[in-house]
């Protein structure tokens, strides 16, 4: 293999990516991991079990994340999520709008491909529905609002938007200091609210899909920041990172790579296009929990129960698509990935989306009590 | 199993057999049992924790083709 040829490191980038996304699809299913799942338990029967889960995986992600760019591993700055841009209310209208979604499509992008690998059709749906509405976020009608009205409203941080370069242009730290201590500060805090629940404690399904989510997440940072990395293309004689639909160091996220791959199978012929970490990435979860689902004797068939269920279903995967997109990620892609940059961004999205999955339910709920 | 009230939750998934569970029991009485039908794979551990985090008991939960039926006694 040549190191600097992207077309024959293309193949190993996806690879991985489709490796640590089986291992996530296969772990999600077993264990139940599910953002909207951690949102429910908590909001409609005061259970925190899985909103630890979420939280354990975030902390994993940052622990590991911050080691890799302590170590000089991989740099994080090279991902969209810390970028200069704080596209503050994109950040909040895309991600309060996904979190309304997942709670009409039956779980967010990476629940909605877990299901499929179960046998779930409506979810089969929502994939469809959320690949073409992030398309046309990306680049369709929806983009032209997103872009020309939602993400004109913006500040510019000169440093960046991570944690790290702005508390030292606060404080006048060393970002190298802080780019040490707050990923152990902020996942060391998460850690330990986590591990003080006795019930989550006792539970080792729980400890089990945090800290696998959380590694895959880590993994998908070397994935693509260290084996698809190229210092200078031939082609361009600039840095690349191969193989990544955003052409910076990507991590998982299940909105716009569910819009790639519907491309990817549209314009099959099309030989520029290939198979991307994103693409991979959806479609190892896919693999990864059919496999469990199928070993398991789990797998089962599952189609929608009337048309209101199905209308909750399309919005919710529109909602999803466009939130996604237009927040730069989802309960994955920002919460987690973005999340493990300490980008400010994603920290404002994770809340957006909880904001949004709660108050959806408490809707539902109300809804319920007047309908009698 | 005798129960006092019945709801079909078939073809939901997470969160509304919750929701239409937790509606139901507000309408019934202490020690009265509630029967849910569900499709939804994800119902069992969330009737689970339903249980023990609202205290209503779970009497007992089965599977047969391929619906999952739950009793639930009102605390």
């Amino acid at each position: 293999m040549n190191p600097t040829d992207p077309a024959q490191l293309a193949p190993y980038v996806a690879g991985g990516a489709f490796l640590l996304a089986f291992l996530f699809g296969a772990v999600g299913n077993k264990t139940n991991f599910c953002t909207m799942g951690a949102v429910s338990d908590w909001v409609n029967m005061g259970d925190t079990g899985r909103m630890r889960m979420w939280l354990l995986a975030i902390a994993v992600a940052v622990l590991g994340s911050g080691a890799l760019q302590v170590a000089g591993i991989v740099d994080l700055s090279k991902s969209i999520y810390p970028s200069a841009n704080f596209t503050w209310l994109s950040y909040i209208v895309g991600g309060f709008l996904f979190g309304v979604g997942m709670t009409l499509g039956s779980g967010c992008g990476s629940k909605t491909l877990i299901r499929i690998g179960g046998g779930n059709l409506k979810s089969l749906v929502v994939y469809l529905v959320l690949g073409i509405a992030a398309y046309m976020t990306l680049r369709g009608l929806l983009g032209a609002f997103r872009v020309g009205v939602l993400e004109r409203v913006s500040l510019t941080l000169p440093t960046g938007q991570d944690l790290p370069a702005l508390l030292s242009a606060l404080t006048g730290l060393a970002k190298e200091t802080l780019s040490v201590l707050l990923p152990l500060l902020i996942g060391g805090a998460i850690l330990a609210f986590v591990y003080a629940s006795r019930q989550f404690r006792s539970a080792f399904d729980y400890t089990l899909g945090g800290v696998v989510t959380g590694l895959v997440v880590v993994g998908g940072w070397y994935v693509s920041g260290v084996i698809g990395y190229v210092a200078e293309d031939p082609a361009t004689l600039q840095e690349a990172f191969v193989a990544t639909n955003s052409g910076r160091m990507e991590s998982f996220s299940f909105v716009a790579p569910l819009a790639f791959t519907l491309e990817y199978l549209m314009f099959w012929t099309d030989k520029s296009k290939i198979i991307t970490y994103g693409i991979a990435s959806a479609a190892g979860v896919i693999a990864g929990s059919a496999a469990y689902a199928l070993a398991t004797r789990s797998f089962r068939w599952e189609g929608f129960r009337d048309a209101e269920d199905t209308a909750n279903h399309i919005v919710g995967g529109l909602l999803m698509g466009f939130g996604g997109v237009t927040a730069l990620g989802c309960t994955i892609g920002q919460a987690i990935s973005g999340f493990s940059t300490l980008a400010l961004g994603s920290i404002l999205t994770f809340v957006a989306i909880v904001a949004g999955s709660a108050l959806t339910m408490k809707y539902q709920y109300w809804r319920l009590t007047r309908s009698g | 199993m005798n129960f006092d009230k019945e709801i079909d939750t078939r073809g939901l998934n997470c969160p509304l057999p919750i929701l239409r569970a937790k509606k139901a029991l507000t309408d019934m009485k202490a020690g009265q049992v509630l029967k849910i039908v569900a499709t939804d794979p994800g119902s069992v551990r969330d009737f689970q924790a339903f249980s023990r985090q609202t205290g209503n008991e779970l009497l007992s939960h089965g599977e047969a083709n391929k619906e999952f039926t739950f009793f639930l006694k009102h605390r």
